[in-house]
């Protein structure tokens, strides 16, 4: 069997390039394989590329969508490693960002063979602030966030629908100008969020044992330093590299110089 | 011909830009590549209660609560980086004061040729109002969705406990029609157990306690058929008729007998005025009758007269059955309900299913059954027919 069309479409994977080697990138929050699209072309010669969206985002089957199995982290880890199963892979490259990045821990502890190397975006293994763990949340602050969601719960498709075709000065969209980016149900990604930012995942962290690069970036509210220093502190032999790049998505903001790191790791 | 001026007096309409930035009805912000405030305009100033100084400079995310920075980081930076631009986002500022401003907001990032980013231009509307009046609609919306769910469940769960009770009940009558059809055969063997020990020479008494016995299996063959006519009702069955034109006079004058010969002494008065055959069940309509006649001579007045006639009038045939005495007003509504018997004459009771039967026989025919008990007698009236 070459792959199974169901777990395909049910991820919306897509797959691109060609090479010995595959590279896996996995999206995080708020956003879907899109958040990509700088950096995934620039590895297409020389690596196969899979791309997808966790169930809820994108292009992702959303009648899959099973309140109970994505409840806890490992139901998107469990459809990552379907989906490594589909594609046969062995020994393939991870790169995930935000909480794409535990998604990928969690999917290579329950299938080892799956990636030989594992690159982690502004990862976190806990967001909230618990005893001497400084994650950067209060609870208090978590909340305002889940608020803000909800304040943009209302009219959301509809808002987010007219912002898609407003791209007249950004040619080099160009066919895709239709199509819309970070499509995300409202229920789901509040879900997410929440299922995000309450999730404890240090102990998966400090299991990892596969050669592990940790990109941090400068000024990132959501990943602040201290939490990259201690995923690199608690995966042994990992190497962090800080970012120049400024907030959360140096994938989008800064691609050559994400690019250039994940290419002087592998 | 030259046009003549416009005859208004006052300044020449035309747009100050600077002041439609600085007082614009909206507010004007532009952060550049940096995340840096540059420049604001005087109306998003006065809403956040500062001046322009104390803005510009800082970082836009400062302007912002920490959740509301995760938010603007996780969900509209990638839109910015990935389209250029958002709109309608409903976002918190907060002003170096430290109050805070529901507003919304739309942004466009302003590139350069090469496609460099210059800097992010943002128009702010105050939504206060609209921000508390959303919030009440989204919490409204998540009672709603509560109240749905919550209905739901309650409605399967009753669902489930009508088709349990349901089935208890099919089963409960289906189990009276499989006693009633088994207690037939014994009944049947002990009657003519009795009509042969009445052909052999009897003494004196047991002449009686063989009458006696043969009036209680009629008694109780009546009540197996109540039981059975009841039970098949409730199954879906109905009253089955055997429909034929018979002359009813015969089949009533038995039943007249039969009722008799176990109430000795008591006076029954019979008017039977048929002038032809009545196209009907036999065998039902003797059933109705004996049924309104056991229960005008059980329930009646024991010293009153109880009086039965039947009638064919133009196509019309009607029963009537009267006794002295009158039928608890408390009783009355549900007089043709089964188990509806009077509570008061524990010593009387029977099944409760005769009326109910009869109801069920009159129906069955197309006709009427009614009660009427008032100034001390009780009329039971069945017709049927034009």
């Amino acid at each position: 069997m070459e792959s199974n069309p169901s777990i395909l479409h049910r991820n919306n994977v897509r797959v691109a390039g060609t090479g010995p080697r595959t590279i896996v990138f996995a999206h995080g929050l708020g956003c879907d394989q899109a958040m990509w699209r700088y950096v995934a072309p620039a590895f297409a010669d020389q690596f196969r590329i899979v791309l997808f969206d966790h169930v809820g985002a994108g292009g992702s089957d959303l009648t899959a969508y099973d309140p109970a199995k994505y409840c806890d982290l490992n139901g998107y880890a469990s459809d990552l490693v379907e989906l490594g199963a589909a594609l046969q892979l062995e020994d393939a490259v991870f790169v995930g960002h935000s909480v794409g990045a535990t998604i990928g821990i969690l999917a290579s502890i329950r299938a080892p063979h799956l990636f030989g190397r594992l690159i982690l975006i502004g990862p976190s293994p806990r967001y909230l602030n618990t005893g001497e763990y400084d994650g950067g949340f209060t609870t208090n602050q978590v909340d305002e966030l889940l608020e803000a969601l909800d304040d943009n719960y209302i009219g959301w498709s509809t808002a987010m629908a007219p912002v898609i075709m407003a791209n007249a000065d950004r040619p080099e969209l160009g066919v895709e100008l239709t199509e819309s980016f970070c499509r995300t149900d409202p229920a789901i990604a509040r879900a997410f969020a929440r299922l995000t930012f309450t999730s404890d995942n240090r102990a998966d962290f400090a299991g990892v044992s596969t050669p592990t690069l940790v990109l941090q970036c400068t000024d990132d509210v959501i990943a602040p330093p201290q939490v990259g220093a201690y995923v690199h502190e608690h995966i042994r032999g990992s190497t962090l590299v800080r970012l120049r790049a400024t907030g959360h998505c140096p994938n989008l903001s800064a691609p050559e110089e994400t690019v250039a790191a994940i290419r002087a790791f592998l | 011909m030259p046009l003549s001026e416009p005859s208004f007096s006052g300044p020449a309409l035309s747009e100050d830009l600077e002041d439609l930035y600085e007082n614009a009805p909206c507010g004007y912000l532009s952060v550049g590549p940096d995340g840096r405030i540059f420049k604001i305009n005087r109306t998003l100033c006065r809403w956040l209660g500062c001046t322009a100084d104390a803005l510009v400079g800082t970082r836009f995310s400062e302007a912002l609560t920490v959740g509301g920075q995760a938010f603007y980081d996780m969900q509209l930076v990638p839109l910015l980086l990935l389209q250029g631009a958002f709109t309608e986002v409903s976002v918190e500022l907060v002003a170096p004061g430290g109050s805070r401003l529901p507003v919304l907001m739309n942004a466009a990032e302003r590139r350069a040729e090469d496609g460099r980013l210059l800097f992010t231009r943002m128009t702010v509307f105050n939504a206060t109002e609209r921000r508390r009046y959303e919030r009440e609609l989204l919490s409204a919306r998540r009672a709603a969705d509560a109240a749905r769910a919550e209905m739901e469940a309650l409605q399967q769960a009753t669902q489930a406990h009508l088709l349990d009770e349901r089935a208890t009940a099919a089963l409960r009558e289906e189990f009276i029609a499989v006693l009633g059809h088994d207690l037939r055969n014994p009944l049947a063997a002990i009657d003519s157990g009795m009509r042969l020990l009445r052909r052999s020479p009897l003494d004196e008494r047991a002449v009686k306690v063989v009458g006696l016995v043969q009036s209680s299996v009629t008694r109780m063959a009546g009540l197996i058929e109540d039981v059975m006519d009841f039970a098949r009702g409730r199954l879906g069955g109905g009253i089955a008729l055997v429909v034929t034109a018979v002359p009813l006079g015969p089949v009533l004058q038995q039943v007249v007998d039969e009722l008799r010969a176990s109430h000795s002494g008591r006076a029954i008065e019979v008017v039977l005025a048929m002038d032809g055959p009545v196209l009907c069940d036999a065998r039902r309509i003797g059933q109705l009758a004996s049924n309104l006649l056991g229960n005008a001579l059980t329930h009646g007045d024991p010293a009153g007269t109880v009086r039965l006639s039947a009638v064919t009038d133009s196509g019309r045939f009607t029963l009537t059955v009267i006794n002295d005495g009158e039928i608890p007003a408390a009783l009355m509504p549900r007089i043709f309900e089964p188990y509806a018997r009077g509570e008061s004459r524990p010593s009387l009771q029977g099944l409760g299913l005769g009326l109910y039967i009869c109801q069920a026989i009159a129906l069955a025919h197309g006709g009427t059954l009614e009660v009427v008990s008032g100034g001390k007698e009780t009329r039971f009236l069945f017709w049927v027919g034009t």
